[in-house]
């Protein structure tokens, strides 16, 4: 049961960063390694300002340094010419640095015994279980991002951002400034990411500097989970199927370790494993596709290879000398 | 007399000092009156698109001019000059987002007059509107506003983006040989949509084609250009003069 609760938990907290991803990746059409950095920077944001005794502060904190971290990844993409792998990974790496200066210089920090969201609302929190608590936080969270999102991209900014992503050339010969759009989707993903960093480490009262490694790969497994599940039809569904997917994403791991399949570390693996096949999977569609069109040829002519001649002749190089070609030029 | 578009001494070179140094444009000036629908002819190479991308600020001229309706947009960025120029280019799928809806695509280019930025993008009467305007061509369009855009034909594409070019009217339109990717129906089809769109509002229009006897039949006034200069500047009497025939050995002598 605890571990049921726990992992949807961590599925809806988790589910915040998830959002993010899928704004960078799916809307936008860029798979923007910042999360990797804007994840952690969130988390030792927000826990130092709970160390100082300001866990909501440093929620808003964590938000508002990942978009910041965002905007500056847009910024080298759009006005310095950058390509957008490698300003995501030049802003991690940069990151880096400064994660481990708002941690104070030490790879982690504990935050036992401090006031966190989680803690505050458990002891508010009228009469309900302590971790249902917790799970109603969560829910919290990811439910007001994923309602705040929909509506956004319901507005005349978020369908500008929606068409940025969608047809490059279509926005550049039109009023619609481009670069700024562009820059605004990757200041929110980033926000969102860090955002769900700063939860995360209130959840478990500890932030780590490594903890971010992966968030990228987690993220876009979660998005394909959750669109195999839902489908793609609109950014709404999009939204919730990202939350979604996290959720499942957290019970396929719960399970598999508990189950023993494998040991912890083996997580990461797995995580590239599935969102490596997700993504061929198109190709590999294509590929069997391909085969199955071409036995049934090799079959026909087989079956056919002894009276058919003839019948298939005008189809075959003879005419096509002819009538092709001009069907080509014309 | 005020002119809608006003072009003085433009030059544009490609590759300047390179081996490959090309004049796109050279010293060309073109005045249009409001309300002219000019067809543009010219070999490849000969300054069209260069001609296109100028006006509506893809890059900016070496030297030279523009003015549009007496404001001088030479400097302006591309997308502050698109709030006033509506833009086809050939290929279909260049001018829509695949992936949104058909009123989605109709809003972005809607919600051009609209102020805030988030204010929602698609209203009741938004949707009225469009349906409205969709059901004009009779493409049966005005009942699959919710489709994607994806999934429609190029000629359903190039529609909607003519409409979407010009559901708030442009004070200048530019066509790039916007039906030469379409079968000859549909091109037919699109082009008299287009002119029906342009007489409505009285859209001052420049379209470039290669279809000389489409050249001569559409529009008020035809120009041909030639290595970055304006070579023929035909208006409605000379064109009368002018066959298809005519025109081909005028062609061909400016290539010499």
């Amino acid at each position: 049961m605890t571990l049921f609760i726990g992992s949807l938990q961590l599925g809806l907290l988790y589910g915040v960063m998830v959002l993010g991803i899928y704004i960078s990746f799916r809307i936008l059409n860029i798979p923007d390694l910042t999360a990797e950095g804007s994840f952690t920077l969130g988390l030792a944001v927000s826990a130092a300002c709970t160390l100082s005794g300001h866990p909501f502060l440093g929620l808003l904190a964590a938000m508002a340094a990942g978009s910041l971290a965002g905007s500056f990844t847009g910024f080298l993409h759009t006005c310095l010419g950058i390509h957008p792998v490698l300003t995501g990974i030049l802003t991690m790496s940069g990151l880096y640095s400064v994660n481990m200066l708002v941690l104070g210089g030490t790879p982690n920090l504990a935050l036992m015994g401090r006031d966190t969201l989680f803690s505050l609302a458990v002891s508010a929190g009228a009469g309900l279980d302590k971790e249902m608590t917790r799970l109603c936080v969560a829910l919290a969270a990811a439910g007001l991002s994923a309602a705040v999102l929909a509506w956004f991209f319901r507005t005349r900014l978020g369908l500008y951002i929606r068409a940025t992503g969608d047809n490059g050339d279509m926005v550049r010969a039109s009023s619609i400034h481009e670069k700024r759009m562009k820059l605004i989707a990757l200041a929110l993903s980033n926000g969102l990411t860090a955002l769900c960093g700063g939860l995360i480490a209130q959840y478990q009262s500890f932030a780590d500097i490594s903890s971010g490694v992966g968030t990228l790969v987690v993220g876009l497994a979660s998005v394909i989970i959750g669109e195999a599940l839902l489908g793609r039809r609109s950014v709404t569904l999009g939204l919730c199927s990202s939350i979604l997917g996290s959720v499942v994403y957290r019970y396929i791991i719960a399970v598999a370790t508990r189950a023993d399949w494998f040991p912890a570390y083996m997580l990461k693996l797995v995580s590239a494993l599935i969102v490596t096949l997700a993504l061929a999977l198109p190709a590999l569609g294509t590929m069997t596709e391909t085969y199955r069109i071409r036995r049934q040829g090799r079959t026909a002519v087989c079956i056919s290879g002894t009276g058919m001649e003839t019948a298939q002749r005008p189809y075959g190089p003879a005419a096509g000398r002819g009538g092709r070609h001009n069907g080509i030029h014309a | 007399m005020a002119y809608m578009l006003e072009i003085r001494s433009a030059c544009k070179c490609f590759g300047k000092g390179t081996v490959n140094e090309h004049t796109a444009l050279n010293n060309l000036n073109l005045t249009l009156e409001p309300g002219e629908f000019v067809t543009v002819l010219g070999s490849n190479g000969s300054g069209k698109s260069t001609l296109f991308n100028a006006i509506s600020g893809t890059f900016l001229l070496d030297s030279g001019r523009i003015l549009l309706d007496g404001e001088d947009i030479t400097f302006l960025p591309e997308h502050k000059r698109a709030r006033n120029i509506g833009r086809l280019f050939q290929d279909p799928m260049k001018g829509t987002a695949p992936s949104l809806t058909i009123e989605e695509n109709l809003a972005l280019a809607c919600s051009k007059k609209k102020k805030s930025s988030f204010s929602q993008a698609l209203g009741r009467k938004d949707r009225e509107y469009f349906r409205q305007e969709l059901e004009r061509f009779g493409m049966d369009l005005e009942n699959r506003m919710k489709t994607r855009v994806g999934l429609l034909s190029g000629g359903q594409r190039q529609v909607v983006t003519l409409l979407m070019s010009t559901l708030v009217p442009p004070r200048l339109l530019l066509l790039d040989e916007h039906t030469a990717a379409l079968d000859p129906a549909t091109a037919g089809k699109v082009m008299d949509i287009t002119c029906g769109i342009v007489d409505r509002y009285r859209i001052t229009t420049l379209m470039i084609t290669h279809n000389m006897q489409q050249a001569l039949e559409t529009g008020t006034r035809t120009i041909m250009l030639d290595s970055g200069r304006i070579l023929l500047d035909m208006d409605q009497t000379r064109r009368r003069e002018l066959t298809v025939d005519k025109l081909r050995e005028l062609y061909v002598s400016a290539q010499v």
